[in-house]
């Protein structure tokens, strides 16, 4: 879910090209290359930056298509006008080259700070980098990218620990045994290979708990849907699903209904309401809220109390929980915010 | 030279049935493959998630044949599942009477299909009128209704679409349900298919069709009102679409402003691997679902073998490359034998110059 899917290949390039065609006219900063020299670098790292000059605070995040960027974009707004700031609200759509000049723009625009939930952890570098030259300094939300000492903080959700949660409860839920199977996220998607490797930690404690199946459905609720049903035919008597995310999740348990199948245990990620839902109603077991508000806010405090004295009093890396979101206490979870 | 010409005729069948033939092969190939592959179940199943992008791929078939493109079907597909959806759950608010109405669930439906059907018609207008190509105008339009979509709701998804008895707008749910055990998906792929083959092969407006793709500015000296029959292509394919778009959200009883994103590709493959010629003027209903088949079989069973979703794109791009391959061999071995056949007409004519007389 956290990552919405990219255009088949024959359609990409003229996205791109009408992207950039809708973009192209604003490169006022375009005289700053991408890569900074090493001395700059080091130079400014010694010495906190202090923005472009204005009081504007760019929140760049994927699309607002997905609630849960949504919530991101604007819990991270919300609190930055709290604290005085103008803010911009934009989305990269997962494009790295939009995002690139999303940073020209907020470049040119003098921006006091980024808030950014990347679209690349490597493609993200460069354009980070671009800001630091230019005095701006950037607070990464949600997604790292591949390299430290270029942004200032970089607060993401720890996946690992909320997939491993939630596999708990999992395991809980299928009574330590019995036919699974595992619906992963888009496979070239780092989140999926670690969501799914958490799941596994755990399940794989239990040998008694037997998986027969494991395809990718791409976040994707219908592609989940279809899939479960497929895999129900040659697997009739599988007691749990275990998927990478929400939007999958909610599919899956949509499929379970249309079989008429009973007592499924099915698992997902993210904490969005649908799942939320779905657990109330008794067609899911539970899920992992990846605290997207409160990622937002730290971000936007971050930024401001780095502006005022020129430290977060924090480290770079910065992992926040997950929260496991079962029957007990899902009550609690409104729009990616836990209020307990 | 007999012989040589049974040979060519026997080739010429296996070539006009090569995706049948395909489709039987891959059946068997899967029945060994994958256990429970081969049962009435899975057979529905794979016909219930045919009907997606085989109901689409119908549509873009009559499109293709007029030598255009639709690329708007996909984002129709979330826009008609949000507009149902929303009507469902929110009903329609007027603001200056400060009332909400709720349809009934036949009411939703015919507004979704005329949302869809609006949308056709807006592409066939920009294409006829304004003289932009087809692909320019549809994937603009593919924007503009991905973009509305997601206005709707702002981005969320409705959730829970089966109505409430008290607002008497229950009943959505019934097309993703069955109907003794045959998924009503597939019963409408079916009801659409005969309609539109049907419409296609033995009216005037199927003839249109066929005379625009082959050679337009012939169609036009010939009387036949072209705009006209090109902006009934459109609307047909936006009704697909919404079509397609109230039976995925019903599935899932849920709509979600991004689904059907890049289905248009699967409709796409599945005209062109069922014969229709891209270049317009070829092509044919009983193809494109034969076609849709194939890659609902690559696609399902592919899956009960648990192999790996990057092999699947893998083998869906080969099929489809393959298709068209031996789609062009077969136009050109039937040039060859029609001139073949020409010269033997002239051969028989010459050695026998008196037999009309006789």
């Amino acid at each position: 879910m956290k990552h919405t899917r990219k255009l088949t290949a024959g359609l990409l390039a003229i996205a791109m090209a009408a992207s950039m065609a809708g973009c192209g006219g604003n490169n006022a900063s375009s005289a700053a290359p991408a890569s900074s020299t090493p001395a700059s670098s080091a130079a400014e790292a010694a010495k906190p930056l202090t923005g472009g000059g204005s009081k504007i605070m760019y929140i760049i995040t994927p699309s607002h298509s997905n609630p849960f960027f949504k919530t991101e974009a604007e819990s991270a707004s919300a609190k930055a006008k709290e604290l005085g700031y103008e803010v911009k609200v934009v989305s990269h759509d997962d494009d790295a080259t939009k995002q690139a000049e999303l940073f020209d723009n907020a470049i040119a625009d003098k921006a006091a700070a980024i808030i950014c939930d990347n679209a690349g952890a490597d493609a993200t570098v460069a354009a980070v980098k671009k800001a630091r030259d230019n005095n701006i300094p950037t607070f990464l939300i949600d997604r790292e990218i591949n390299e430290s000492g270029v942004a200032i903080s970089q607060i993401v959700a720890n996946n690992y620990q909320g997939a491993k949660a939630i596999a708990e409860k999992f395991v809980e839920a299928m009574g330590e045994k019995g036919e699974y199977a595992e619906l992963l996220g888009k496979e070239s998607d780092t989140n999926a290979g670690v969501r799914s490797s958490a799941f596994h930690e755990i399940i794989d404690q239990y040998p008694d708990m037997k998986m027969v199946a494991q395809q990718t459905a791409n976040w994707e609720q219908t592609e989940a849907y279809q899939k479960v049903e497929t895999i129900l035919q040659s697997n009739p008597n599988i007691k749990g699903i275990v998927c990478g995310n929400d939007t999958m999740a909610v599919g899956a348990a949509a499929a379970i209904k249309a079989a008429g199948l009973k007592d499924i245990a099915i698992v997902g990620v993210d904490g969005s309401d649908e799942a939320a839902e779905q657990i109330k109603s008794g067609n899911m077991v539970g899920t992992a809220l990846q605290q997207a508000a409160l990622i937002a806010e730290m971000g936007a405090e971050q930024a401001d109390q780095y502006l005022k004295t020129g430290s977060t009093g924090k480290d770079e890396k910065q992992l926040v929980d997950c929260i496991a979101i079962t029957k007990d206490n899902v009550d609690k979870l409104k729009n990616f915010v836990y209020s307990g | 030279m007999k012989k040589n010409q049974s040979n060519h005729g026997l080739a010429m069948t296996l070539l006009k049935g090569r995706t049948f033939i395909v489709l039987i092969v891959l059946l068997i190939f899967f029945s060994f493959a994958a256990p429970n592959f081969f049962s009435q179940n899975t057979m529905l199943l794979i016909a219930k998630h045919v009907a997606l992008y085989g109901i689409l791929a119908i549509g873009m078939t009559y499109v293709i044949i007029t030598g255009g493109i639709d690329l708007s079907v996909g984002a129709v597909v979330g826009l008609a599942g949000m507009v149902a959806g929303g009507l469902i759950n929110k009903g329609l608010t007027l603001p200056m009477f400060g009332v909400t109405l709720y349809f009934d669930v036949p009411l939703i439906v015919l507004i979704t299909i005329v949302v869809g059907a609006l949308v056709g018609w807006l592409n066939g207008i920009v294409i006829t009128r304004f003289n932009v190509a087809p692909f320019i105008a549809t994937l603009g339009m593919m924007y503009v209704a991905r973009g509305l979509a997601m206005l709707h709701s702002n981005g969320a998804t409705y959730s829970n679409i089966v109505g409430k008895p008290a607002l008497g707008n229950t009943g959505y749910d019934f097309f993703g349900s069955n109907i003794m055990g045959i998924p009503v998906g597939a019963i409408i792929l079916v009801i659409i298919a005969v309609i539109t083959a049907i419409l296609l092969k033995f009216t005037p407006f199927g003839w249109h069709v066929f005379a625009i793709g082959g050679n337009e500015k012939a169609a036009k000296l010939s009387g036949i009102k072209v705009n006209q029959v090109k902006i009934m292509v459109y609307i047909l394919s936006g009704v697909c679409a919404a079509i397609v778009g109230i039976i995925n959200s019903a599935q899932l009883v849920a709509a979600h402003p991004a689904s059907g994103e890049s289905w248009e590709m699967n409709a796409i493959a599945a005209a062109v691997l069922g014969g229709t010629s891209m270049a317009g003027g070829i092509g044919g209903i009983g193809g494109t679902i034969v076609g849709a088949f194939v890659i609902g079989v690559i696609n399902d069973g592919m899956v009960m073998c648990g192999v790996s979703e990057f092999w699947q794109m893998v083998i869906k791009g080969l099929v489809i490359v393959f298709a068209v391959v031996i789609d062009q061999f077969q136009r050109n071995l039937q040039a060859k034998m029609a001139l073949q056949a020409r010269g033997e007409e002239k051969e028989t004519a010459a050695s026998n110059p008196g037999g009309n007389l006789a």
